[in-house]
């Protein structure tokens, strides 16, 4: 009973419901107090005045975005950067440049019968195998992608608040 | 000039046409507003609301799907609502708010005992409607503040007529238990 009082104030039940309130008030000294009361908060709430806002919410034009070639071209490079990391890794993975120096350490491996050839830039002696050093260029391209992805992330974040404070007068 | 349709007008701000999107704004920024105030209780809030939920409205518009604009104007505010609930939570002691509750009664007939009764029982509703539960707070606001009918809040909480019902009931019979004490002013 005491659910449909709510409904039956703003008129939202059907006849039948409406007629079985009103005669059970009608002998109920406890529901016709609730209705009383209850009709008495709808109405002090209808005295609640909508007050007017002390400004306009209008929106302003947009700026026009700043600098979306570089954020364009950043985000190009941080995606070549991640893809290219990530065929490195797979490759390394899978021992396609050599030796798997994910076994073997960072040696860079140098054969037996040419020792004295080890110096960077020297002429590859017969017989011996380039390694390259994926290793550190793994690290290096890591922390490319780093910056890159930093600098995007920054610059795209930039922008939407830009692009906010432009909309909000 | 004419005024313009509202439907036309919403048609065109889906398009990209931001005059036409401001004037939805300005039919619609008071209701707004008030939403946002009586959920929060405090106006610098609430103009931080209302603000976003055009904005938010604005950026969204395309995914409006007919019905009644104005409730779903009020759905996205009380998105925008929740989202300040939780920053006055994380600061609660910035923008304090300054602006009373005054209820409207007829001046000629309130004696000067009455008027401060008054002022404070617009400052214990204030307190009341802020202990409500935010689902029960929404629908009441809307229903006897802004006056929307059942459908309508329906649709701005995305929730069913029974439960619209059900929070309407329960949040109007705690305010009463809430504001007992001033039982003799109102009833």
């Amino acid at each position: 009973m005491r659910g449909s009082l709510s409904p039956y104030i703003d008129g939202r039940l059907p006849s039948s419901e409406r007629q079985r309130i009103e005669s059970h008030i009608e002998g109920c000294e406890a529901c016709r107090r609730e209705l009383e009361s209850l009709r008495a908060m709808v109405n002090l709430l209808h005295r609640v005045p909508l007050v007017s806002p002390l400004r306009s919410f209008a929106l302003a034009e947009v700026a026009p975005q700043r600098r979306p070639a570089v954020f364009g071209a950043l985000r190009a490079a941080t995606a070549v950067a991640v893809l290219v990391l990530a065929f490195l890794f797979v490759g390394d993975a899978f021992h396609l440049f050599g030796a798997g120096l994910i076994e073997e350490g960072f040696g860079r491996q140098v054969s037996p019968i040419v020792e004295n050839v080890s110096d960077m830039g020297g002429a590859l002696a017969e017989g011996e195998e380039y390694i390259w050093p994926v290793l550190e260029i793994e690290l290096a391209l890591s922390g490319v992608v780093v910056i890159l992805g930093g600098a995007t992330v920054v610059l795209w974040h930039r922008r939407r608040k830009g692009g906010e404070k432009a909309l909000k007068s | 000039m004419w005024p313009m349709e509202e439907a036309e007008l919403i048609q065109r701000a889906k398009q990209g046409d931001l005059d036409c999107f401001n004037r939805l704004v300005e039919r619609y920024q008071r209701e707004v507003y008030n939403l946002c105030l009586r959920m929060l209780g405090n106006a610098p809030a609430a103009e931080d609301a209302t603000q976003d939920a055009f904005f938010s409205a604005f950026r969204g518009i395309g995914k409006f799907r007919g019905g009644s604009f104005r409730a779903w104007l009020f759905r996205i505010a009380a998105n925008a609502c929740r989202d300040q609930l939780r920053l006055l939570r994380r600061r609660p002691t910035t923008s304090l708010d300054t602006l009373p509750l005054e209820l409207e009664f007829d001046q000629r007939t309130l004696s000067p005992e009455d008027d401060a009764l008054r002022q404070e029982l617009g400052e214990e509703i204030k307190r009341a409607l802020a202990a409500l539960p935010p689902d029960q707070r929404l629908a009441v606001i809307l229903r006897d503040i802004e006056g929307l009918d059942y459908e309508e809040i329906a649709q701005a909480t995305g929730s069913s007529l029974g439960t619209v019902k059900s929070r309407i009931n329960r949040g109007r019979a705690r305010l009463r238990d809430h504001l007992g004490q001033y039982r003799e002013l109102f009833l």
